[in-house]
């Protein structure tokens, strides 16, 4: 990991920002007019990890070749969650109507991009990193987006994860937590001496284990000075009880904190890769995911005005069911997008039908929309930041037109 | 004065080829010398006083079939039995004299990865690493791979057990492939996502493996062959072509071919060079461990004696160190700090938190095999943690007694300074920093927490602890 210190700036002592000295006044002051727009929106990325198949979440019930290649494991019309006439919702994901009504939720199908492969690290790298089919990046789209919002708070960028995800690898600090919770040194008669002590070994190192060990004592500082960060959910929200839920539980904390996060990263490892069975796991997955998206907009309340979330994952799988009641892996894959400025209460994107001609490669769903169109144009809407130069070797398009 | 560089060498070995030295290791290893200790770890002899740790553990040798019985007559059993792996897990990382060998079996496992909250998995993930990995970490890698491709485990966990020819029927198709087996072992498990196979590929040696079952997944598990799923056209993957006709030997002549391709002792090579020498091992150390691969027909102690045996390995005892997974991480401080460990439930959840449940990586790829992917600010909390409360003895299920063990080895354990270099020297060859023994030896006297136990602590949460 390449670490560029002149870049980096801790939260110190009283949790005061410091300035880095690798900025240039006048591009800070570019930079700042940019992101004032953006002010303080939050962009919130979801990532089922597995492959979640786009078909099950936006069924296209209107297309008669859907019933002919899904066979036992398609949707019913009868059971689909009508949204238009041609697509209908998951049965399981019914909870979502509400907020599609409400104009605040919409669905993007046949989004992707053919260079993703269909191996599930490799896609997760590529969309992560942004670069499809060069593994050589250093860094994640997130990390690059955040890069270009002033200030490098540690909670900026808000990972609720076991591991740094690869969308956020890179030089800014982000605090990478599966809790919230209890993040404190546990060193009960003698805390203040092991703090003092441990900072010490870690402050002396400019490393990247000196830096981690300096970004938890950050972290820690500004999470144990903001009790509100602990607030129980509002609205009567309820959050699943998944790592979905607490991670959607969590990012909505720290939205409502008010501690200047401007991008969250939930990773979310569920039965999404489903060759066999598809229809039990996704009697498992979608009422969680549905009712974490619910429970988010409901705790939120005004401040989902702010907020956009974009549920994502690596690939979709293969038009035709296999032979375990399951699909394989595959490419073009569906999109959920949420939030108060979200152009919602519609299907994005063009659909490219499921004819045999029509599927890539005969079998995957098409792309029609790709990924980092829709990171891009989140990312200006959400962050104040020129998706131009956010993916090495790729111009973003206009987008799909997801935020009004 | 001249550096003596033998206690240096010694922890990167011990740190290395094992979860890091326990008190008294670099001292008996250097007597002993180094190549004499490589040679032991390669031959692994039996270690009668781990069986003895191990003993109670009763279910830890239930074929599947026993495990099924057990679960159904009374589906709580499964808690003991999974509880019984998980503590056996840690006992041997901890307390084995084979650590070389214990690693591998970790290596192993994580290559071919399953994940033992998937259903079936739960009941024959102990049988798997007993049966298809633990035999073979230090034998062929056709051996592993065949142990591995024919277990229950993996049959359930990559749907291999549901893929049937696809057929015809009345003029209409009836899919019956199933391709994720077939997918995952060119990608994960031998010639690796880069080396140019197709989807075509994919689906054939997906074809190559049907009819490859399990009997009952209730009763018995036991591997099964069902020739009438089996898909007996033609198939080509990856410049093997098979004619129509064969049966279950198809996925044999696959593996044997697989195993023997060049591109597999490139990937295994270079995984391996990962795990010993560094996260972008130099493409000598790969080439070296590459060429022994081949020339040993992928014999696993030949790769590992060829690494080992590199400059590039001795070169990074003077590095920066690689950074420890938390698996790493927890057994090596158990092992500092001179531990016992009588249950490992407690150790289990520190693992959790720190984002490596044991036998619980989700996704085929298994955990990443980079330490750098490890160092994060919720990993690091996790584990300045486990390092403190475990030298305050408050891990339930381990013993540790660090006054005891700095007094055992010649320090002053009510002396702050003396407790820091005596285990700098036990544990990291005198390598701790001059800032983290200053800092360790600025434990005020007195207090609840005795110096010892304080100073340890500290040292075991210290960013040298987090390298190995």
């Amino acid at each position: 990991m390449a670490w560029d210190i002149s870049r980096r700036v801790f939260l110190r002592g009283a949790g005061l920002a410091a300035v880095g000295v690798g900025f240039h006044p006048s591009s800070l002051l570019v930079r700042a007019a940019q992101a004032a727009e953006a002010g303080s929106r939050v962009l919130v990325q979801v990532f089922l990890r597995g492959g979640c198949d786009g078909l099950s979440l936006c069924v296209p019930f209107g297309d008669s070749e859907y019933y002919d290649l899904r066979g036992g494991i398609a949707i019913g019309r009868g059971e689909v969650v009508n949204l238009d006439g041609h697509f209908g919702l998951h049965p399981a994901l019914a909870p979502l109507k509400a907020l599609y009504d409400e104009g605040r939720l919409a669905l993007l199908p046949a989004v992707g991009n053919y260079s993703l492969s269909r191996s599930h690290f490799d896609a997760q790298d590529f969309m992560e990193s942004g670069t499809p089919g060069d593994k050589s990046t250093g860094t994640g789209w997130l990390e690059r987006s955040i890069a270009k919002v002033p200030g490098n708070a540690v909670t900026e960028g808000v990972a609720f994860s076991a591991q740094l995800p690869r969308s956020f690898l890179g030089p800014e600090p982000v605090l990478v937590a599966q809790t919230l919770s209890s993040f404190d040194l546990r060193a009960r008669n003698w805390r203040a001496e092991a703090e003092t002590l441990l900072r010490a070994m870690y402050d002396a190192r400019d490393d990247a284990l000196g830096h981690v060990g300096q970004e938890t004592f950050a972290a820690m500082n500004v999470l144990l000075r903001t009790p509100a960060i602990m607030a129980p959910p509002a609205g009567g929200a309820v959050y699943p009880n998944a790592a979905i839920g607490s991670g959607l539980r969590q990012a909505a904390q720290i939205i409502k904190a008010g501690i200047g996060t401007r991008a969250i990263f939930v990773n979310v490892s569920g039965s999404f890769d489903t060759h066999a069975n598809q229809l039990a796991a996704h009697t498992l997955e979608f009422p969680r995911l549905a009712d974490a998206l619910v429970a988010f907009a409901r705790d939120l309340g005004g401040l989902l005005d702010d907020v956009a979330v974009m549920v994502t994952t690596e690939f979709g799988r293969v038009a035709f069911v296999n032979g375990s009641a399951g699909t394989d892996h595959g490419s073009g894959h569906c999109m959920i997008l949420m939030g108060g400025r979200v152009r919602g209460g519609r299907v994005h994107g063009s659909w490219p039908g499921l004819g045999r001609s029509q599927l890539y490669q005969e079998r995957d769903l098409a792309v029609t929309t790709d990924f980092r169109d829709v990171f891009a144009e989140l990312a200006r809407a959400q962050l104040g930041v020129d998706g131009s130069s956010l993916f090495p070797g790729y111009t973003p398009g206009p987008g799909p037109g997801i935020v009004a | 004065m001249p550096i003596d560089i033998g206690p240096r060498a010694a922890v990167h070995l011990l740190n290395r080829i094992g979860y890091g030295p326990r008190p008294g290791d670099v001292a008996r290893i250097l007597g002993m010398g180094l190549d004499r200790y490589v040679q032991s770890q390669l031959d692994a002899p039996a270690d009668p006083e781990l069986d003895s740790r191990l003993r109670g553990l009763i279910t830890l040798d239930y074929p599947i079939s026993q495990v099924l019985t057990l679960y159904n007559a009374d589906q709580r059993s499964v808690g003991v039995i999974l509880d019984e792996l998980y503590t056996a897990k840690v006992i041997r990382a901890v307390h084995a004299q084979n650590q070389l060998q214990e690693v591998l079996v970790d290596f192993w496992f994580n290559h071919f990865n399953v994940y033992i909250q998937d259903g079936f998995a739960r009941y024959s993930t102990a049988a798997y690493e007993r049966e298809a990995i633990r035999p073979h970490a230090l034998g062929k890698f056709r051996d592993l791979l065949g142990a591995t491709a024919a277990h229950p485990a993996m049959l359930f966990f990559l749907d291999n057990y549901l893929s049937r020819a696809t057929v015809t029927v009345g003029g209409r198709l009836v899919r019956g492939l199933n391709e994720n087996y077939g997918r995952e072992l060119m990608e994960l498990h031998t010639v690796g996502v880069d080396a140019g196979y197709t989807q075509d590929h994919v689906i054939d040696a997906a074809r190559c493996f049907t009819g490859w079952g399990i009997d009952n997944l209730n009763t018995s598990g036991r591997f099964a062959y069902r020739p009438a799923a089996h898909d007996t056209g033609a198939k080509s993957v990856f410049g093997l072509n098979l004619p129509a006709g064969g049966g279950q030997d198809d996925g044999d002549k696959l593996l044997d071919y697989l195993a023997s391709h060049p591109q597999t002792a490139r990937f295994i090579a270079r995984k391996l060079a990962q795990r010993f020498v560094s996260d972008e091992p130099p493409e000598r150390v790969v080439d070296r461990a590459a060429a022994a691969f081949q020339s040993s027909g992928g014999d696993v102690r030949e790769v590992v004696r060829a690494i080992l045996g590199s400059a590039e390995f001795w070169a990074e005892a003077f590095g920066a160190g690689k950074p420890k997974t938390p698996l790493e991480f927890v057994a090596s401080a158990l092992r500092a700090a001179d531990a016992q460990v009588s249950n490992g439930r407690a150790v289990v959840a520190y693992l959790q938190n720190m984002g490596m449940p044991l036998y619980s990586c989700v996704p085929p790829t298994g955990y990443s095999n980079r330490g750098a992917d490890w160092i994060n600010p919720s990993s690091q909390l996790y584990r300045m943690n486990f390092g403190l409360d475990l030298a305050a003895g408050a891990i339930a299920g381990v013993g540790a007694d660090v006054r005891g063990m700095v007094r055992r080895m010649g320090g002053n354990s009510e002396d702050p300074r003396s407790v820091a270099v005596t285990i700098s020297a036990e544990i990291f060859g005198d390598g701790l920093s001059r800032s983290t023994l200053d800092a360790a030896s600025r434990v005020a006297p007195g207090g609840p927490v005795s110096v010892a136990a304080r100073v340890a602590g500290l040292c075991l949460a210290s960013p040298e602890m987090q390298a190995r």
